[in-house]
């Protein structure tokens, strides 16, 4: 049977969920919601590409689209609001990326703190070059945060070039960073607007390239995210659009409680007293600690696990292709779950499978 | 130099519109201001010349923050530097930063609300206001049809500011709503000018259909038959989508609904496509078109009935502002104005909603001043609507100290007092749309007007010949986009003689 390319996206998701999260902790990764359990849980899971890829997403569309799911026997629910996919799911998922796979660059967990800014920079920088080469200064300008105008007003500045090298070199930046076969860059430039020229909305964007509003928005982030990988792979070559993007504000982006967390361990104190002093339960302690696992690379962990264990904890999940933290406990049986998820927090996806 | 110099000076025009130099005279006159005139001819000239003609800065009062923006964006467009908008949409640092630098504006656009603030009244004292500009004024008036009570401090906070030269412009205002706009700006002397509400270049049709169905089959044809561009007014969200999309699967390719729940992008680009010519129709809500400059629109279609005359006016407003011949059509079918009554009542809180709310004060001993700060709780204990709370939080935060069962009474007797204003203001509409005589006549009998020259197609009961409104251009498909980016990302960013 035929499903939607947001079905296939959600029934990918609900089939690496396996049934141990509700289905609400889907909506959460959608959403991006900075909290330690959907943090810990886009990693444990690898759907860190999904992570706050999809925030217009509501509880009650939700809801429906798993209502849907069940009726047409390709979900089953196995416990409150918790799924798994029946055969048929499996298949027609298969089926489905198999024609349409899922988009590959998309890489919401690394992304999403700058998609947005530099998609309103980018826009609006374009917008400004194409009236600035055609000699309008009258137009109105497609954005209309100021902190946005009075960035690109600077940017323009600080460039220190003629309008006309500006606006080529712009072109020629973005033509190189967008060519890739394995993304769509029309769904991006049909949205641009310049000199006697407005853009599309993304409702008109999916309309004109024929994609379902969902498949679109997908795969215009996929585009998005491609573009990030090439800039930031060889920023030398693409300094405009390297420019754009926004240096986060927080380099650790960890939610405010953990912050509050990783300073005071930073300043030498235990899980206990830092509990006691922000009168915490230890366990949000620990919560926190796997957050600052996940969120930094290279934070150590052996004051919390020896080395030793660790090695066994890997070895034991590498084993079990399932990541239930209980079947690794029974193999480790001297490991807490605190150890547990920190190991894995550490080793995160890439060395996983 | 003489007026008309300044304004090739300043605006690069030739002429005046009507009202505009009359009120601009009035103004370098020192006289306190009443302007009444025709929506889309220009009331901001009213205030802009004056300001470049004079010493000190022009502070613009302004009810609605997407004109407010609106307006600044246009101005900035047109070159002018010197403008700033204070209103909420800034954040604490910018508004402190805009603050401080307020001394470098030109023309200073505020929101009532932010004008309340003594910290924002003290640091206005010190510039010597050249013009202090009210715009939208009718809404200083409970008689009004958009009454804001936010706009009833204006009186006071103008003697506190050394009660500075004042402007007061609206579109549509009876005699007995100028009268109360002196009243509550505490103007002792003013000279009005008052324009005729007629825009003869709009023919005004009604259209009577039994049912949603015919309706929605009758707009469609209408938006064949006529040349655009056109508005189509909706009071509902999810018709104006519906309508919207039923016009795309039918063939009319360059449509977009325009309405308060889509994304601010969204917003904006449809609000330029259609500036631009992209978009030949919007199906829209009443938050389109406030604000937006465009010469050519054809025609403006009602697929819901206004909620009273005025709002209509400025609907249809939207149409002929370079003068051409224009058509706005009413489609009315029985039952309609159930909707209008709902909407009534939905934006002001019921007695239900005041109980609950007044429950949860007196249960916490709350003192108003902190209300604000429960935004979030009271809301969803009354389940208030933004606009309702806004009326509520208003109501109360003025009051200076606190008898919970008489302000209680106070404010219900202040929402009955609305609801039945708005009521009969619905009901006056129905009577337009219902009444057998010329439709212009009516109109302008309402402000206290007589129609002196009947244009040619005056409206649906003198006789109107629609073939006048025909679209006779074919119109041309241009070529398709999407097909070659990296084709369309040059056509943007380089000259054609580089591609």
């Amino acid at each position: 049977m035929a499903i939607t390319f947001l079905q296939a996206v959600v029934l990918h998701i609900f089939k690496k969920i396996n049934g141990e999260r509700t289905i609400y902790s889907l909506y959460h990764l959608f959403q991006g919601k900075r909290s330690s359990q959907t943090i810990q849980d886009a990693h444990l899971y690898q759907l860190t590409p999904y992570f706050h890829t999809y925030p217009s997403v509501t509880r009650e569309k939700l809801e429906k689209m798993v209502d849907r799911l069940i009726k047409d026997g390709l979900a089953a629910e196995i416990a409150e609001s918790k799924v798994i996919l029946t055969d048929k799911g499996i298949e027609t998922l298969d089926g489905q990326l198999a024609e349409h796979p899922l988009p590959v660059f998309l890489n919401g967990w690394k992304y999403h703190q700058i998609t947005d800014s530099f998609w309103e920079r980018l826009t609006l920088l374009i917008q400004v070059s194409s009236n600035l080469i055609h000699r309008e200064r009258r137009f109105i300008p497609v954005r209309n945060k100021r902190e946005t105008l009075n960035w690109v007003k600077q940017f323009i500045r600080e460039q220190g070039e003629d309008r006309y090298h500006l606006a080529e070199r712009l072109y020629l930046e973005l033509v190189t960073a967008l060519d890739n076969e394995n993304t769509m860059p029309e769904l991006i430039v049909v949205r641009l607007s310049g000199f006697k020229k407005i853009g599309l909305t993304t409702m008109q964007a999916a309309e004109i390239t024929g994609l379902d509003p969902a498949r679109y928005h997908f795969e215009y982030l996929n585009c998005l995210h491609a573009l990030f990988d090439r800039i930031l792979e060889d920023p030398a070559r693409y300094p405009l659009l390297n420019g754009l993007i926004k240096q986060p504000e927080r380099k650790v982006p960890l939610t405010l409680s953990t912050e509050k967390t990783y300073k005071l361990f930073q300043k030498g104190y235990s899980i206990e007293e830092i509990a006691a002093a922000r009168n915490l339960k230890g366990s949000t302690i620990e919560d926190h600690i796997v957050e600052i696992v996940l969120s930094m690379k290279g934070f150590k962990i052996d004051s919390f696990v020896p080395p030793e264990k660790e090695e066994r904890i890997l070895q034991a999940a590498k084993k079990n292709s399932a990541k239930k933290l209980k079947q690794i406990k029974e193999r480790v049986d001297d490991a807490s779950y605190f150890e547990i998820r920190l190991v894995l927090a550490k080793y995160g996806d890439a060395e996983w499978n | 130099m003489e007026l008309k110099g300044y304004l090739k000076k300043y605006f690069n025009f030739d002429e005046f519109r009507p009202g505009q130099q009359e009120a601009v005279e009035s103004i370098i006159g020192n006289q306190h201001t009443i302007a009444m005139l025709p929506t889309g001819t220009g009331k901001s000239l009213c205030y802009q010349l004056p300001g470049y003609m004079s010493e000190g800065p022009v502070l613009i009062v302004s009810p609605l923050l997407s004109l407010m923006q609106d307006q600044v964006e246009q101005m900035m467009a047109m070159g002018e530097k010197r403008v700033v908008a204070l209103n909420s949409f800034l954040t604490p640092p910018q508004k402190a930063k805009a603050l401080e630098n307020l001394h470098h504006y030109k023309f200073i656009f505020i929101s009532p609300e932010m004008l309340g603030m003594e910290s924002v009244i003290d640091r206005i004292k010190g510039l010597s206001v050249s013009l202090f500009a009210v715009d939208e004024a009718h809404c200083i008036s409970q008689w009004g049809y958009d009454f804001r009570p936010d706009y009833l401090k204006l009186g006071e906070i103008r003697r506190k500011i050394g009660e500075p030269l004042t402007l007061a412009l609206t579109a549509t205002a009876t005699n007995e709503v100028r009268r109360d706009i002196a009243d509550k700006l505490l103007l002792e002397k003013w000279n009005e000018i008052v324009f005729s509400v007629d825009r003869p270049a709009i023919s005004l049709a009604l259209e009577k259909v039994s049912h949603f169905q015919e309706k929605q089959q009758r707009t469609m044809q209408l938006v064949r038959f006529l040349k655009g561009p056109g508005i189509i007014y909706f009071s509902s969200k999810k018709v104006a989508e519906q309508t919207s999309a039923y016009l795309r699967e039918h063939g009319i390719s360059k449509v977009m609904a325009y309405h308060g729940g889509l994304d601010s992008e969204s917003r904006i680009l449809i609000q330029q496509q259609f500036i631009n010519g992209q978009l030949d129709v919007v199906c829209a809500t009443s938050a389109f078109g406030m604000g937006i400059n465009k010469e050519n629109v054809r025609y403006v279609i009602h697929f819901h009935m206004p909620m009273q005359i005025e709002s209509y006016l400025q609907e249809i407003g939207r149409a002929a502002r370079d003068g051409g011949d224009s058509v706005a059509i009413l489609i009315y079918s029985p039952g309609d104005e159930q909707l209008a009554f709902q909407l009534a009542e939905a934006e002001l809180p019921d007695e239900f909603q005041i109980e609950r709310l007044f429950t949860f004060l007196i249960e916490n001993n709350v003192v108003y001043q902190d209300i604000t700060r429960l935004e979030e709780e009271l809301a969803m204990f009354c389940g208030f609507t933004d606009i309702q709370w806004r009326i509520v939080e208003n109501y109360l935060s003025n009051l200076e100290s606190v008898d919970y069962n008489q302000d209680k009474r106070s404010l219900l007797h202040l929402l009955d007092n609305r609801l039945k204003v708005k009521q009969s203001k619905i009901k006056q509409m129905l009577e337009w749309i219902h009444s057998q005589e010329c439709k212009r006549a009516v109109i302008l009998r309402t402000f206290n007007e007589k129609l002196e020259d009947r244009p040619e197609n005056c409206c649906s009961y003198c006789g109107i010949e629609m073939e006048d409104f025909k679209e006779t251009d074919a119109s041309s498909d241009e070529r398709p986009i999407g097909v070659d980016w990296k084709q369309d990302l040059a056509s943007i960013l380089l000259l054609s003689e580089r591609i």
